[in-house]
Formats: structure tokens, sequence, C-alpha cells
């Protein structure tokens, strides 16, 4: 079984551009001081990403329901948005006015809660066989 | 509400429950029938259980990638009927030894002469 599925790269592609978008705006609202605006681009990100990792997840769990799905989209949000904000600061597209950059940051405690992600995955595998719930097997 | 109506709502609400886990014997049943193709299992299971159990394809699809995927199911293709080629699924040596003692364990028991005497058996 394939780990990277179609619904999962969909997922990083919609991702990807939503962070692009997220990127532009928030430089563009640290830029001229809209302290609203930022927070109204902020929460849509969150939501707007939430919402297509519960719909490509969802899509992926009907189609076969390997119990490492919830992580395996975690671990891409996690390379994507770091991959993503580190080429920002790379290219020097960030806002003059930002002081820093909180990539690595972000990615050691952002790390900390994937690695917490992963050891729950790795307990729950002893209620699996061959990555797939016993009790999702036979229907 | 009359004494029919009751028992129907009542053997609708056990059915629903008693019919949760049964699509994998039926499924198993008919590959141990013969290799075929989603189609052919369907109506098998259908036919077979006297259309008490019903299937979509999706479905058929979706339990047969997992009984591939843990080993007890497998397929090889074969030409379809003017269209493309065809899944033709199979029990593996696995499916059939799980398949089987699957069976003597909870379905042979409706076998034993007492059991069978009051499944007959008419109050």
């Amino acid at each position: 079984m394939k780990l990277i599925t179609s619904n999962l790269l969909k997922f990083a592609i919609c991702f990807a551009l939503g962070s692009i978008l997220f990127r532009f705006g928030l430089s563009w609202s640290i830029t001229n001081h809209a302290v609203f605006e930022m927070w109204i681009i902020a929460i849509l990100y969150f939501f707007l990403n939430a919402g297509i990792g519960w719909f490509f997840g969802k899509k992926d769990y009907e189609s076969f329901p390997l119990n490492d799905i919830g992580f395996r989209f975690h671990l891409v949000t996690y390379v994507v948005f770091n991959i993503i904000w580190e080429l920002w600061f790379l290219f020097g597209l960030q806002s003059r006015e930002e002081n820093g950059n909180f990539a690595p940051q972000i990615a050691f405690f952002w790390g900390i809660f994937l690695l917490i992600h992963f050891i729950i995955y790795l307990f729950n595998r002893k209620n699996t066989i061959k990555g797939i719930d016993k009790s999702e097997i036979f229907e | 509400m009359n004494r029919d109506n009751q028992v129907l709502e009542l053997l609708s609400a056990w059915e629903d429950t008693y019919k949760k886990g049964q699509l994998t014997l039926w499924i198993f049943l008919s590959l141990k029938d013969g290799n075929k193709y989603v189609d052919e299992i369907k109506s098998f299971v259908e036919e077979q259980s006297n259309q008490t159990m019903s299937c979509e394809s999706q479905s058929l699809y979706r339990n047969l990638r997992k009984y591939q995927h843990i080993g007890v199911v497998d397929f090889e293709t074969g030409e379809g009927n003017k269209g493309p080629e065809r899944k033709y699924y199979f029990l593996t040596a696995l499916g059939k030894e799980l398949l089987n003692q699957f069976v003597s364990r909870n379905i042979n028991l409706f076998f034993n002469p007492k059991i069978k005497h009051l499944l007959n058996q008419e109050d």
C-alpha cells in the first residue's frame, strides 16, 4: 500500500498553495500594520487548512483505512509549512518589519508535538494488523 | 401496534445487528465457490442469501482491498466482456485456512443435532 496516496498529494498541493497565500498576506499585513486583517488571514488559514485536511483525510480513510493516516497528514503539513517558511526568508520575501526568522523555533516546538503524535501512532499500532485497525478489517 | 408489526420491527432491528460482520463470510464463501470479479461476488452474495444481504460494489472493492492487503485474498487479471481487463479475486492459502477455522468455530455449532433440532422445532 502506498504511503503517499493521491489524496495526501492533493492535500499537500492545496496546503502549499494556501501557505504561500498566507505568507503573502502575513507579509502584507505586517508591512501595513494591519493587525485586524492579519488575524482574519491567520484564522482563515487555520480553518481552511483544517477543512481540506479533514476532507482529504476522510477520503483517504474511506478508500483504505490505514491507521497512520493522521500521522502522515500531520507530517506532510509540518514539512510543507516549514519548507515554505524557510524559502520565504531565503528569497527575502518577508516584510521589512519582520524581526528575524522564527522558522527554526516553530519547527522545533511543532516537532515536539509531531514526535508525540508519532509515539501515539506507534502505541496504537498494537491494535492493528498490517496497519489496519483490527476492528476495521472485517465488516 | 399489532403483534405482526411488533415482530417485524423487532426482526428488522435484530437483523440489522446480525448482518453486521456477515459480509466477510459471504464474500469468502463466494470466493470458495470459485474465482470471481466484483459483480459476480455481488450476485452470488445477493442470490445465495435470498436477497437478505445486499452490498454495494464500492463497499466490496473497499473490503477486497483490505483483504488483499492482509493477505487473505488476491487477484489475477482476466479478460472482460468487451471492456477492460477484470480482476478475478480468489482466496489465498491463508484465506482458505481462515475461513475453515472460522466456520468450524462459529458456523458448525448450528449443525450440532441438539441445536439443529431446536432451530427446526416450532413452538
